[in-house]
């Protein structure tokens, strides 16, 4: 618990806090101010707006410790504010509101508009209120209402300065670049069209292994040696056909921990395999199911491998409801790409790909590689 | 959608932030949280411990610095925002910066936050790298980094556990030079589905176009670029900005090859507008 002393409209609260413990929940829980609405909690419904040191700001994303010594204004600490006093009276009037969830987080959005865009029409009202969700109103009255306060205001004989439009530029000149600013391009595959689960996300990917296709198949029936060359995949059990495991993917400040078991099939005659899997991540209550479709193929005139992967997936839980598709489809396209570069790197103790985004899982791989090497040369 | 447990630390200076960061397992920097926030509460994120250098004065310097402009990691998009015609040479941040998410995210989320998270669909990534931006680092070893360098792929940059942005210096544009940024968003401040910037100065000759909102780091289109630099209108129609895309971006699909035709073409509209 931490100590923190801020000013809640006007007055002074002390409190002890945990640091997890966002401004919503301090205010509606502690403060006993209800006036601040939680709906989304992650920033997209603007139902928790409020002000802090006469800033309109997301309360569900400010944990209260950061607001130690600040100033924080709730919809409870507007009464003697003459514009909120016009916005409420037009949101009445404009039916501005119906059920009155989103209407704290709408009025501290109004008010900043009327203040800080004493110019605003329509639209830039619209552009300004798109991050506070309503259900019912359509807002069209919540427009309404903020227009007719901004032009009751206008009538007023205070004047308003306008600054002065720039003078137009002249039109860009033909040149001969010299500084461009460039970076290495990046590549990746166009996902296929057609999916064969319904709402499923699939990408296909290939790569070259260093060793025949005879060879590769019967490393791929080695479920703990393929499972070494994903990184962050922990094997629990398995027999030839089904495996248990953890797998921990991280992405930035992302990290999910995947417990799950999967069904292998193999076709030796083909050389074609499917690997199904279900997992789930308890700490951010994400499950997926996916199903892995790969084939080899002879290369460089059978003394290599073309290894083709397909992969569909379902995300749910958390980790769907944050990530744009593209991400997650980033992530599997690394797995893939990394996986390919770990299998390489054991089947000929070639150097790791370089990947500086992951130092130590590299380390670690070249490292278990020698244990290994050690082992196999000297006896165990 | 409440954050695990974290301990919270408020440094008093930039030295103290990078010790704590060297002490500490699991640590990480606050700077805005409009990001980190949802990610906390959906516990995506489970940090053991938050540094939070939102306050840090040394890191809110908005200043003139002859040739670029000097921002602190820790100045606010909505500081900008409003900035606007006072940034002589550096107005495309300002128009930048209006757009991002909302006002009241604005008003928290700070550029040095923003690439340091390095959301491949975030604003200033994309922004910064095409007016050849660079990074301040602070660690156990001072560094300056381009923007485009900085950013390695989705929430992926090269700053290491133990380094914090200080500041962003960005080369000011002359009075001939022009930008433009265009995004596609399915609503007002949402993420971008597409996005591109250009920027293109006859006096420094700078000719750079990235294409943002990919699944990894903003990519150039260097070669489109100094085609347009060179031939103007005729090289940024919508074929030649199609044909562009086809040759130098793979792993788009034909949704994501016309969005990414579009913006391109109409960042360069602005550009070209008379």
């Amino acid at each position: 618990m931490t100590p923190i002393a801020l000013s809640v409209n006007g007055r002074k609260v002390q409190a002890l806090v945990e640091p997890r413990t966002h401004l919503a929940d301090f205010l509606r829980e502690h403060c006993r101010l209800t006036g601040t609405h939680l709906g989304c909690e992650h920033g997209v419904c603007g139902a928790c707006t409020v002000l802090i040191d006469d800033e309109p700001a997301r309360s569900c994303l400010t944990y209260a410790v950061q607001c130690d010594g600040l100033a924080v204004q709730t919809i409870e600490g507007f009464n003697a504010d003459p514009i909120m006093q016009e916005l409420r009276t037009a949101f009445s009037r404009e039916h501005g509101l119906q059920c009155g969830f989103c209407t704290p987080g709408m009025l501290i959005a109004a008010r900043d508009i009327v203040r800080r865009l004493p110019d605003a029409d329509a639209r830039r009202i619209r552009v300004e209120l798109s991050g506070n969700l309503c259900r019912c109103t359509g807002y069209l009255g919540i427009i309404n209402a903020v227009e007719s306060v901004i032009a009751a205001r206008a009538s007023k004989p205070t004047a308003v300065t306008s600054q002065a439009a720039a003078p137009p530029p002249a039109p860009l000149q033909a040149f001969a670049p010299t500084g461009e600013v460039a970076r290495a391009s990046m590549a990746a595959p166009t996902p296929a069209p057609e999916e064969a689960h319904k709402g499923w996300t699939r990408f296909e990917e290939s790569f070259v292994v260093a060793r025949p296709p005879q060879a590769v198949w019967t490393i791929f029936a080695d479920i703990p040696a393929v499972a070494a060359c994903l990184d962050g995949v922990e094997l629990t059990e398995h027999d030839a056909s089904t495996a248990k495991g953890k797998m921990t993917v991280r992405l930035g400040p992302i990290q999910a921990g995947f417990s799950g078991s999967a069904v292998i099939e193999r076709d030796d005659r083909a050389l074609r395999g499917t690997i199904r899997g279900a997992g789930s991540d308890r700490g951010t209550g994400s499950r997926t199911k996916g199903e892995i479709l790969y084939r080899l193929a002879p290369e460089a005139a059978g003394q290599q491998t073309r290894v083709f992967v397909t992969v569909e997936y379902s995300l749910q839980g958390a980790l769907a409801q944050f990530s744009r598709s593209g991400l997650v489809l980033e992530l599997g396209r690394r797995l893939v790409a990394d996986f390919a570069a770990n299998l390489n790197a054991r089947l000929v103790g070639a150097q790791m790909r370089a990947a500086p985004r992951t130092p130590f899982n590299a380390g670690r791989f070249l490292w278990s590689w020698f244990i290994d090497e050690l082992r196999r040369r000297f006896g165990r | 959608m409440k954050a695990a447990r974290f301990d919270y630390l408020r440094p008093g200076d930039v030295g103290e932030a990078l010790a704590a960061l060297a002490n500490a397992e699991g640590a990480k920097i606050l700077a805005g949280g409009q990001s980190l926030g949802p990610m906390l509460n959906l516990r995506l994120a489970r940090p053991a411990l938050l540094v939070d250098i939102s306050r840090l004065k040394a890191l809110q310097q908005l200043e003139d610095a002859g040739r670029t402009w000097h921002i602190g990691a820790g100045v606010t998009h909505a500081r900008l925002e409003d900035a606007r015609g006072r940034l002589s040479g550096g107005e495309m941040l300002s128009e930048v910066a209006a757009a991002i998410a909302y006002r009241s995210v604005r008003n928290r989320g700070t550029i040095g936050g923003s690439l340091a998270h390095a959301d491949p669909a975030a604003d200033w990534p994309l922004a910064l790298a095409a007016l050849g931006a660079s990074v301040n680092v602070r660690g156990p070893t001072p560094r300056k980094i381009l923007v485009a360098h900085f950013i390695q792929g989705a929430f992926t940059t090269t700053l290491a556990a133990d380094e914090i942005i200080e500041s962003i210096d960005v080369p000011k544009l002359s009075r001939a030079g022009r930008y433009g940024f265009y995004k596609f968003c399915r609503k007002t401040g949402e993420f971008a589905e597409a996005s591109a910037a250009a920027v293109l100065d006859p006096e420094t000759g700078v000719a750079s176009i990235f294409l943002g909102a990919l699944r990894g780091i903003p990519q150039p289109l260097t070669s489109l670029a100094q085609q347009v630099a060179r031939e103007g209108k005729i090289a940024a129609s919508t074929e030649a900005v199609s044909q562009a895309l086809a040759q130098s971006v793979s792993g788009l699909d034909a949704v994501e090859h016309s969005m990414a035709t579009a913006v391109v073409t109409r960042a360069l509209m602005q550009v070209l507008a008379p």
